[in-house]
């Protein structure tokens, strides 16, 4: 019955194609893209990481695009399928299987969630597609994945251990961090409870549900230990609502919290720039003034961008330079060229297009990302990362460092 | 496409089993789950469970899946069977929810929203690329016997002594049959068959977590069963794969349509979901395959001589 | 003190959920069956609400524009999806309802996208009364929402439909024969039962932020608040959102805000053992 059903839709769809779309009959005039390549987002549109996967997707299209206007890759014109994982692992699976079996798809990016990570990775490596995602659980790159996936963000001690430095170099003697339940929620407290000792400061910490209203209470729990500095470790919609209710509550001390939560639109939605005074933002980031970074912000149209909207656009990127060094387009094909398009002394380029004209010029590239340096490790995590500190200024945010 | 159309048969098997359980209590005893993706979550925790940390083998799984989900079903019934069908509704949702709390929360036993990754399949390393075949026919065995037992049951004089109950708990009540237990017992059944329904499903893709129980997947499931026909097995079985069929065709649907972004998309296809379950519901009540009663035989009337 | 100040913390956020809660459990005590599209209804509510606030309407106009357009879409839904499917039980409408929730959630999600939006009111550091820190904005919502209440209570007290509607959920069959129109009441009650909903989404989205799921977040304290003070009666669930409230921000000094959910649940699985009719029945008013 199935079958009969997708026979049915396919002579449809190919119907639509041929007789209203004509793009598609222009662009298989031009010559070269009747077997396009075909890449795929799998991003949460609906469901808790509905705030962020939208603007990665168009990230990834901007690539796309840009390439397709600059000629494709290996003469071929690339299509970008884009699905909905719904921020829940059941649906994520389905619709990698469809991408993968039907699509056919070589790479598949930008998934956000770790638990749809890891439950799309076995399916990637099986059929060796690879894999690109933006989940910091340290548990992803330990998958037997035998090199089919990579991860722009640096995983979550790396980052946590960053962040307490910073703590510590903020002269905090007592920290308190407040966090939903996540994957990261338990390295997040071993690694906190082991690097702020060192520099002599207490850590103490609070979990809360992020679907609350309201967090006066817990506000009320972590402001009795008179922290000097909080972390507010969740994500934008809960974030929202933790910073009014310490602003209420007259919280003095310092906040800082990550750049994919506190982001421009948390600022906006908040509307008061005094509530949002001196908190300081933290993301793994580029080199200042890359030009990657400002190919985001021009694409988005957000002046600040978060992390993984940048990461998804380094994806599509690097799977494309990866195609172009291979001369192939298939998964194993990326896996094993992904790392060409990083290559210490090639020539320095931060988008897609430039790069491929220098590999098939013959050339070696270093690709410089909008998210960072973009080297990977053997297991596919980011070998070293910078990290970008801001502070909001009067609603803006300030660059205090990069480090 | 085959791998794809095999691996969407199997979920939609697995949709099915959870489909038969629904229509066990709300088509045979009229009582509502809302909680279904917490009992199939019990399940797919207990087999994940047993055959990673403890090491057993997966149809101990399988089986501890089937007598946890039993056992939740339960200890939900014993302190709700008594409560009419509305509260009983409520009950449930939060019951579902607790689970995915505890799943999230009590990292020691479940390691929390990490999930756990890794479960066998069963003969996976041996049988490379055609492990999805042989899972689907796994689980198509499964959901043939689970369909018997649930036909045998419908047609049984059990099966009418629910449906009575269905029709009018205090009637049956008057008739002399103990209609608590019979909720009791058909609750955890139906529980039992979503623990087994979990199990397959952690053991096919290898991966559960937390965030896989929302309650979604139990409107789908509401959806299977309305469409396909409450009261009947047959209906929940075909039900199931109308919605699968519903699920995945929507994805190629919407890409057609021009001007939108990809959230609208998404939350488009969300809205079809959603619109086709009430259409069901309003235009074709009884499903496609509507329920049969089987009826009592009358002895034929005596001729007036 | 800190056990203190989380009741009064919970006592601010049951009055909040208290008004969704009447609304819920009135609609139930007329036409008889849970509408689980409240979660969708006051997502639609805070955003209506939103917009208008966003127009320039003052609070009182903004929260009128919330009532008035969570009312009609909550009547258009029950009118053409539920209540035709109330010949066949209770269950088949809740179930619908289930779906125009979801409906609604995704109109919203359609027309603004996932990201959370704010109302743009100044936030206010909270003072001090004696020991006990209150927000002097919380306080205001707070008021609103009193205010809400009493309105609703006279209005069922004194007013002659009021009378009808309360007669008519207790015994249908009676109203009836007296002469009260059943399809009116049900209009009625659908409407303003819904209204307050969409206000009562608004009021819990001025503090926080709104995004699509909005009123799937409040969705299960809701339910249990009504269930807790017995589904259908008006101050039963004024009471069990008062308790659901204090239960949820004690928990957190307790178990965890993680756990914040499960609360209402064992709260009403406690209750309903000993209770099967809530605390305090079914009896309308």
């Amino acid at each position: 019955m199935t079958k009969i059903r997708i026979g049915r839709r396919a002579a449809l769809a190919g119907g639509v194609a041929a007789l209203a779309n004509p793009a598609v009959v222009r662009a298989q005039g031009s010559g070269g893209t009747a077997n396009p390549i075909k890449l795929a987002t799998l991003t949460p549109l609906t469901g808790a990481g509905g705030p962020y996967g939208p603007v990665m997707a168009k990230a990834a299209a901007s690539v796309v695009e840009e390439v397709n206007k600059a000629g494709g890759v290996l003469g071929r014109r690339i299509v970008l399928v884009s699905e909905d994982d719904q921020t829940n692992p059941e649906a994520a699976v389905r619709a990698a299987r469809k991408l993968i079996d039907v699509d056919k798809v070589s790479a598949i990016m930008g998934t956000w969630a770790s638990s749809v990570t890891t439950a799309v990775a076995p399916l990637c490596w099986e059929s060796k597609t690879f894999l690109c995602t933006v989940s910091g659980a340290d548990s992803i790159t330990l998958l037997p994945h035998q090199g089919f996936l990579i991860r722009t963000q640096p995983n979550s001690r790396l980052q946590v251990t960053r962040v307490g430095e910073f703590i510590l170099s903020l002269g905090a003697k007592k920290a308190f961090t407040m966090i939903p339940q996540t994957p990261f929620t338990q390295s997040t407290f071993d690694t906190l409870n082991q690097v702020l000792p060192k520099g002599g400061c207490t850590h103490q910490s609070l979990i809360y549900d992020d679907k609350k209203t309201t967090y006066r209470t817990e506000v009320d729990q972590a402001l009795r230990t008179s922290p000097d500095v909080i972390l507010a470790n969740g994500y934008t919609p809960d974030t929202v609502v933790l910073l009014k209710d310490l602003y209420r509550a007259g919280f003095k001390g310092k906040i800082l919290g990550f750049a994919y939560s506190i982001n421009q639109k948390l600022v906006d939605q908040v509307g008061q720039p005094e509530v949002v005074e001196g908190v300081y933002t933290f993301a793994p980031s580029p080199a200042e003034g890359s030009g990657a970074y400002e190919k985001v912000k021009a694409a988005t149209g957000s002046a600040n961008p978060d992390p993984y909207t940048c990461q998804v656009y380094d994806h599509a990127s690097l799977v494309l330079m990866a195609m172009a060094s291979a001369k192939a387009a298939t998964g194993e094909a990326i896996k094993e060229n992904i790392r060409k398009a990083t290559v210490s002394g090639g020539k320095v380029v931060d988008n897609a297009v430039d790069g491929i004209k220098e590999i098939m010029a013959g050339g070696k590239v270093d690709y410089a990302g909008a998210s960072g340096p973009c080297d990977f490790d053997e297991k596919g995590d980011i070998l070293d990362c910078k990290f970008r500190y801001d502070q909001i200024k009067a609603g803006k945010f300030t660059l205090v460092k990069i480090a | 496409m085959l791998s794809y159309l095999l691996f969407i048969a199997t979920i939609g098997g697995i949709y099915g089993l959870l489909a038969l359980s629904l229509n066990l209590i709300w088509g045979g005893v009229g009582m509502v789950n809302l909680g279904l993706a917490g009992f199939f979550a019990v399940g797919a925790y207990a087999s994940a469970l047993l055959t990673t940390v403890g090491h057993g083998p997966i149809a101990a799984g399988w089986l501890m899946a089937l007598v946890a989900g039993g056992v939740a079903g339960l200890v939900v019934t014993l302190s709700t069977t008594r409560l009419r069908a509305d509260y009983l509704a409520i009950v449930t949702l939060g019951f579902a929810e607790a689970v995915r709390l505890v799943a999230a929360n009590e990292i020691w036993l479940t390691r929390g929203t990490d999930g756990i990754s890794g479960i066998p399949g069963p003969w996976k390393r041996a049988l490379g690329p055609d492990f999805n075949a042989v899972y689907f026919l796994i689980v198509l065995v499964a959901l043939l016997v689970v369909f018997f037992l649930m036909r045998r049951i419908d047609r049984s004089p059990y099966g009418r002594a629910l449906r009575a109950i269905r029709e009018d708990a205090q009637v049956a009540q008057v008739a002399g049959k103990p209609v608590l237990r019979f909720k009791t017992e058909a609750f955890v059944l139906s529980a039992a068959i979503a623990g087994l329904a979990g199990a397959l499903y952690g053991h096919f893709t290898s991966y559960i977590a937390p965030d896989m129980f929302l309650p979604l997947i139990t409107i789908y499931i509401f959806l299977a069963v309305a469409s396909g026909g409450t009261g009947r097995p047959a209906g929940a079985l075909v039900g199931a794969y109308v919605v699968m069929t519903l699920l995945e065709s929507s994805r190629f649907f919407v890409e057609w349509i021009p001007g939108v972004t990809a959230v609208q998309r998404a939350a488009l296809k969300e809205l079809l979901i959603a619109v086709a379950l009430i259409l069901v519901l309003r235009l074709k009540p009884s499903g496609v395959l509507p329920e049969r009663i089987p009826r009592a035989r009358v002895p034929p009337a005596p001729r007036p001589s | 003190m800190i056990i203190l100040q989380a009741l009064v913390n919970g006592i601010v956020s049951g009055t909040l959920l208290a008004v969704p809660a009447i609304g819920f459990t009135a609609m139930f005590a007329v036409l008889r069956f849970p509408n689980f599209s409240v979660s969708g209804v006051a997502t639609l509510g805070a955003f209506a609400g939103y917009l208008a606030y966003g127009a320039g309407l003052q609070m009182a106009g903004s929260l009128a524009i919330a009532f008035a357009v969570a009312g009609v879409a909550g009547l258009a839904f029950d009118k053409v999806a539920h209540l035709p499917l109330i010949k066949q039980g209770a269950l088949p409408a809740a179930i619908a309802s289930i779906a125009t929730g979801l409906i609604l959630e995704n109109v919203v999600r359609l027309g603004f996208g996932n990201e959370p939006r704010g109302y743009d009111r100044p936030i206010a550091r909270d003072v001090f009364l004696g020991e006990i820190r209150v927000s002097p904005q919380q306080l205001e919502t707070m008021g609103l929402a009193l205010l809400l209440m009493l309105l609703v209570f006279a209005a069922l007290a004194f007013t002659r439909i009021g009378k009808a509607m309360r007669a008519s959920a207790d015994n249908p069959e009676l109203a009836a024969l007296k002469g009260i129109r059943p399809e009116r009441i049900a209009t009625l009650a659908s409407f303003v039962g819904m209204g307050l909903v969409g206000v009562g989404g608004m009021l819990l989205g001025l503090d926080s932020s709104i995004d699509p799921l909005t009123g799937t977040r409040i969705l299960l304290s809701l339910f249990a608040a009504a269930v807790l003070g017995g589904l259908g009666s008006v101050p039963g669930a004024v009471l069990g959102a008062f308790l659901i409230g204090m239960a949820e921000e004690l928990s957190v000094l307790v178990v965890g805000s993680q756990y914040r959910a499960a609360i209402g649940f064992i709260a009403i699985l406690a209750v309903l053992t000993l209770r099967p009719r809530g605390l305090l029945g079914e009896r309308a008013y």
